[in-house]
């Protein structure tokens, strides 16, 4: 009688102990990518806002990883470090190619971790991402294609077969101007696309999705700008550099934190 | 609101758990078992039917074994003496009732001719009494080591009290050992029959059975009416407060010293609610919880040693840092654990509460320990107590040495503790010195991720340059002044204290490029961070006695006063050099602490005690920032700070020294109280209401700042039970609780130390219960705790809500009985303590695992030597002694990990000791 009175009395305890919560709740998801969906092949046909009519049959997109932040999502300059610790809800490690040419998923080679906790912007990693190979985002000593595309520009009956490689290295990087900030350029402000607005909560089990629009890259791209690479067979290519107006505008979309890149949660 | 019924309902459960658990030990589980609880008759305290009250023992001097008679000694041997006690309460005479030679009859003599008591009255009115006390002497040959006497399990005799003369006999001791069983003292004190008191004086009655040490442990009665136990009784020893309810114990481990105890703030997990964990490595403080703190190490507890301060005011890994690795565990016999701020004594720090462990040693003579056990562990140990001076006279050396369990984990510590206490007509003086050296690594924390990926071993570090180099230095000395009615204490004591910390929590994670800065990459978090301390303070008490309303009535007026001077430095360490490329922190704080209190203990009558008084503190800061500034909205372009981390200049480049200096001071008002009531035998219940003080990290202080501390208000109501089955005495006790803080402490994982957090309230129940005998003494304790949040109602993280604790140890002096026909007995003891830690909540809304361990000790023992065997974690249990939830970066992926994720600290795995012990000369 006494053992199970005081049975009881545990029992009783015990269901109320452990109760409660730190608040949040840490999560794992899958994440995935997705390109446009094409309606026909593997193409994407388009017109950009400068009159040509592209047909883009390669765009892929290295992503070396993706974080969601509790930051309120704003325009403008980054003017703070690119890495706040605190701040962080997901991450998601790649590296991943996207193909954004194709609506098949794409799946991330590692789950995505976090926390039950809103987030309000997302940062997209445009580096390296090999866990072979850890490297500080601001080292310059690798940077791997970050874009890989071609396709064809058509305007008023000229056609501009076109190709473009580009990476974020040395060739990306800014001196600063100002003596006081030596440090005011990082090249991790080159390799983060942020932020990215977002309206979501990760859930356990859930599945983060990346959309990727390659048609935002090429819409303000004046094609005949390009320097030409050859000529038989035609073929103009991007610099991978800031050299030309047409190199500027692609590797200016590469960063555009609206009406390229978006985020939503399944 | 629902929540917090539901939480108090829980602590309610906890505590009639508890009760409940010792109720069906204490009492049959009969009909009328709890009729018999009520209709037991209050105390008769120390009256008989004629209205005379007996005399008590206030101090005792320890009678001195004679050296002269020590090599034929066989055996205990008693002299028993009738005593003529003045209305003034000192001995006016002493007969030899029974002799047992010259020499033990002198040494009887002599010594209870010192021995004070509170007289024998007649109403109100004081009068001559006659007593009769048993002397006994047990032979150093067949005494049992000191250390195992020391507390829990007393000595049979030894807290017998001195009876009256007319006064039933008691020939047994309260555990009705044999004498032999009598291990440490020099001598003890028994009660057997005697005869008629002598015509023309007052026939005291025979005072009721004495605490014993366990239960005095746990007693909270008004007024004790037997003498104190053995440690307190002595006239050279401290006078302890009287006790503040059901959440005071004053621990004696007695027997449970056998239970494998790493160190000596091990002692504190007697006490329910205590959680240890260490993540710093051998020598870095134990980080304690305590009834539902997180008091990381110490910055909530109040901690001393003999009266000496040992949290470190200012130390910039966290204020009120209290490392007690310097006291060797050996030489403590006794610890106080107040939970909760209920006596106007406890000062700075005492927000969860306060430890004062008192120092002596027991066995005098000469004792020498070597250990050696698994992972090259070696300890050597050292202690003298000369012949004839009294227990607080002793030298402790302590050698340690290990080269750890898995990665980074050696270390090596040293310590010195030395006392010299002596009296002079009333008064008693110490003077006391401790040296203590430490230096060893520190695995650190490890990604939980990384654990499971294979990518780390569980026993593994990520940064093998974090450790510690840590020392102290302290002299103190004291006087006690016993007049009849007044005890006048005074204290000073000086401190010196280096210390360097290295620790990694996130490894690369906290040193973004800033845009002042050169560019970099992540350089690595490292913290090295030095303190070095120094302290001079003083502490005193007058404490006057009284007569009133028939009740012995107390007053005490105290000070404690400390200055303490403080430069700390804390910067992170390029992990690829080892050159440190950043400043955090670089302050050198004079702080001031000046505490005034009043404590009464009023009575009523036998049954009814009010406990509490009054504390006031002041506290000072004068803090000078070296590094006042670290950053500049617009540096100079002609003059660019670059990587400096203090800066000379302002926005715009304007010059500015790197340095500023901040001063204030706050003052706090601290009523405590207690309700004490005992109007049924072997029953008290308790209330009390207290407020604490914390200083606030001299980090913080800003400039003529309005309140520099954080307070903590605690309410608490207790039952404690008290009962001898047999030749069992068990206790049980049983307290709910419930403190609000207003600055609570949060750990911070980038800064690697608690910092401040909003208000938060904390409910819940401790509960313990103890049962000593013959040949076991049990004991355990379960507490509830419920942390939140004031604003939220989130749980605050790290804190376990459940923490249940075990310790038990069978023993026996006598083995071998042929053997101790022959004079020597051997000895054996089997001990063993077990901790259960329920999941403990972490950010995020995470849950810890649930921590079990097991240890075991076993002891024999024959003569002068004894062999133990030790296993600590003894089922080989991978445990996560800490358990964290935060942001970290140890290159576990090819980019910074950014979200929280779960870190812990290893636990020991199996380790294996043996000790040899031998004792050379001293008495028992």
């Amino acid at each position: 009688m006494r053992v199970a009175r005081s049975s009881v009395l545990v029992w009783l305890c015990l269901t109320c102990a452990c109760s409660g919560t730190t608040g949040g709740q840490r999560v794992v998801f899958s994440a995935v990518a997705v390109g446009a969906a094409p309606n026909f092949g593997k193409t994407l046909e388009f017109d950009n806002s400068v009159g040509y009519h592209v047909t883009l049959t390669r765009a892929r997109l290295h992503v070396g990883a993706i974080y969601l932040n509790q930051s309120v999502a704003s325009s403008g300059a980054q003017e703070t470090a690119c890495v706040l610790p605190g701040i962080y809800v997901a991450e998601v490690f790649g590296p991943l190619e996207v193909d954004a040419l194709s609506a098949h998923e794409q799946s991330f080679p590692y789950d995505g971790e976090g926390n039950r906790v809103a987030a309000k912007a997302g940062e997209l990693w445009l580096a390296g991402g090999d866990i072979r190979h850890p490297a500080d985002i601001n080292d310059v000593s690798t940077a791997p294609v970050i874009l890989d595309a071609a396709g064809t520009a058509e305007k008023n009956g000229a056609s501009f077969p076109f190709e473009a490689q580009l990476t974020i290295g040395e060739n990306r990087a800014i001196a600063s101007s100002d003596p006081a900030y030596p440090g005011a350029n990082p090249i991790c402000k080159q390799r983060i696309v942020t932020p990215i607005a977002v309206n979501l909560t990760p859930t356990n089990g859930g599945k983060l999705v990346l959309h990727v629009d390659p048609r935002g890259w090429f819409s303000g791209v004046d094609f005949a700008l390009l320097a030409q690479s050859s000529k038989n067979p035609l073929l103009y290519r991007f610099a991978d550099a800031p050299t030309q107006a047409a190199d500027v505008s692609l590797y200016g979309a590469l960063h555009s934190r609206s009406g390229v890149y978006r985020f939503t949660w399944e | 609101m629902p929540c917090l019924h539901r939480h108090v309902s829980c602590s309610l459960a906890a505590g009639l758990l508890g009760l409940v658990a010792g109720l069906s030990l204490l009492w049959p589980p009969r009909a009328h078992a709890q009729t018999a609880l009520v209709a037991t008759p209050p105390p008769a305290a120390n009256s008989d039917s004629a209205g005379v009250t007996a005399p008590r023992l206030v101090e005792r001097v320890e009678p001195v074994y004679p050296p002269e008679a020590a090599p034929e000694a066989q055996g205990p041997i008693s002299v028993a003496l009738i005593a003529t006690v003045s209305a003034q309460g000192s001995v006016t005479s002493v007969e030899v009732a029974q002799t047992a030679g010259q020499a033990f009859d002198d040494a009887a003599v002599t010594a209870v001719k010192r021995w004070r008591f509170e007289p024998a009255r007649r109403g109100q009115q004081a009068v001559d009494s006659r007593i009769r006390v048993a002397i006994r002497f047990a032979s150093p040959a067949t005494a049992a080591p000191a250390v195992e006497a020391g507390a829990g399990a007393p000595p049979p005799a030894a807290v017998e009290p001195p009876t009256a003369a007319a006064a039933p006999t008691a020939t047994t001791s309260a555990h009705g050992s044999p004498p032999s069983a009598a291990p440490s003292y020099a001598a003890a004190t028994s009660v057997p029959g005697g005869p008629p008191a002598a015509a023309g004086l007052a026939a005291a009655p025979a005072a009721p059975p004495p605490p014993t040490a366990a239960n005095a442990s746990s007693a909270t009665h008004p007024e004790p009416t037997a003498p104190q136990p053995p440690f307190e009784a002595g006239a050279h020893a401290r006078v302890h407060a009287p006790s503040r309810g059901t959440s005071d114990f004053q621990l004696e481990p007695g027997k449970l010293v056998s239970v494998p105890h790493e160190n000596a703030g091990a002692w504190l997990k007697l006490a329910p609610g205590i959680l240890l964990t260490n993540e710093g490595g051998e020598g870095h403080a134990e980080q304690v919880f305590m009834r539902g703190f997180d008091a990381r190490e110490g910055q909530d507890i109040e901690f001393s040693a003999g009266g000496v301060p040992i949290n470190q005011a200012g130390n910039l890994h966290g204020n009120g840092y209290a490392d007690t690795h310097f006291i060797i565990p050996e030489l403590v016999t006794s610890l106080r654990v107040q939970e909760g701020p209920l006596d106007p004594r406890q000062g700075n720090f005492a927000v969860a509460g306060s430890a004062d462990y008192e120092l002596g040693l027991l066995q005098r003579g000469l004792t020498a320990k070597q250990t050696l056990g698994s992972f090259g562990t070696s300890r050597t140990l050292l202690l003298w107590g000369p012949s004839g001076e009294s227990t607080g006279t002793y030298t402790g050396v302590d050698l340690y040495q290990t080269q750890g369990f898995g990665q980074n984990r050696d270390g090596r510590r040293g310590s010195l503790l030395t006392q010299y206490e002596g009296r002079s007509g009333v008064h008693t003086y110490r003077v006391g010195a401790t040296a203590y050296l430490a230096s060893f690594h520190t695995a650190g924390v490890l990604r939980e991720d990384d654990y499971e990926q294979h990518r780390v071993g569980f026993y593994d570090t990520y940064d093998p340059r974090q450790g510690e180099d840590a020392s102290r230095y302290s002299v103190s000395a004291e006087l006690d002044s016993h007049y009849d009615q007044m005890i006048v204490r005074h204290q000073v004591f000086g401190i010196v204290q280096p210390m360097r910390l290295r620790e990694n929590f996130t490894g690369f994670l906290l040193d973004p490029q800033e845009p002042s800065q050169s560019p970099h990459a992540q350089r690595g978090d490292l913290i090295d961070l030095h303190n070095d301390a120094n302290t001079v303070g003083a502490r005193g008490s007058v404490q006057v006695s009284d007569r009133a309303l028939g009740q012995p009535q107390r007053l005490e007026v105290g000070y404690f006063g400390r200055a303490d001077f403080v430069d700390s430095t804390a910067m992170r360490v390029e992990a690829a050099t080892g050159h440190p490329y950043h400043t955090d922190a670089d302050l050198s704080s004079t702080l001031g602490d000046l505490g005034l209190y009043a404590d009464v203990n009023l009575r009523a009558n036998d049954w009814l005690a009010l406990r509490g008084g009054l504390r006031g503190e002041l506290l000072t800061y004068d803090v000078l920032n070296r590094c006042a500034v670290q950053s500049v909205s617009h540096p100079s372009r002609t003059n660019p700070p670059g990587d400096a981390s203090c800066l000379s200049q302002q926005d715009f480049g304007a010059y500015r020294e790197p340095t500023q200096r901040v001063s204030t001071a706050g003052a706090a008002q601290s009523p405590r109280a207690s309700l004490v009531v005992g109007p049924l035998s072997g029953v008290s219940g308790s209330i009390g209401y207290g407020r604490g003080v914390r200083s606030v990290d001299p980090i913080y202080i800003s400039q003529d700042a309005k309140t520099p501390f954080a307070s903590a208000d605690s309410v608490e109501a207790g039952l404690s039970l008290e009962r001898k089955l047999g030749e069992i005495d068990v206790s049980a006790r049983s307290t709910l609780f419930q403190t609000r803080v207003d600055h609570d402490l949060v750990f911070s994982q980038s800064a690697g130390r608690n910092l401040l957090g909003g208000a938060s309230t904390r409910t819940g129940s401790a509960n313990t219960l103890r049962a000593t005998g013959r040949f076991f003494d049990l004991a355990g304790n379960l507490t509830y705790v419920h942390a939140v949040f004031s604003d939220t109602g989130l749980l605050i993280p790290y804190i376990p809500d459940w923490v249940v604790r075990f310790d038990g140890v069978l023993f026996s002096d006598q083995l071998l009985r042929a053997e101790q026909a022959r004079g020597h007995a051997a000895r054996g003891s089997l001990a063993t303590g077990a901790t259960f830690v329920a999941p403990r909540p972490l950010p995020q809304g995470e849950r810890g695992d649930s921590l079990f361990t097991l240890d075991l000790n076993a002891t024999v023992g024959w003569s002068m030597l004894e062999l133990g065997v030790s296993c600590t974690n003894l089922l080989d249990t991978q445990y996560r002694l800490g358990e964290y939830n935060y942001a970290s970066d140890f290159h576990s992926a090819a980019f910074p990990t950014l979200v929280p994720v779960r870190h812990f600290s290893a636990g020991a795995p199996r380790a294996v000791y043996v000790t040899l012990t031998v004792h050379l000369g001293g008495e028992p």
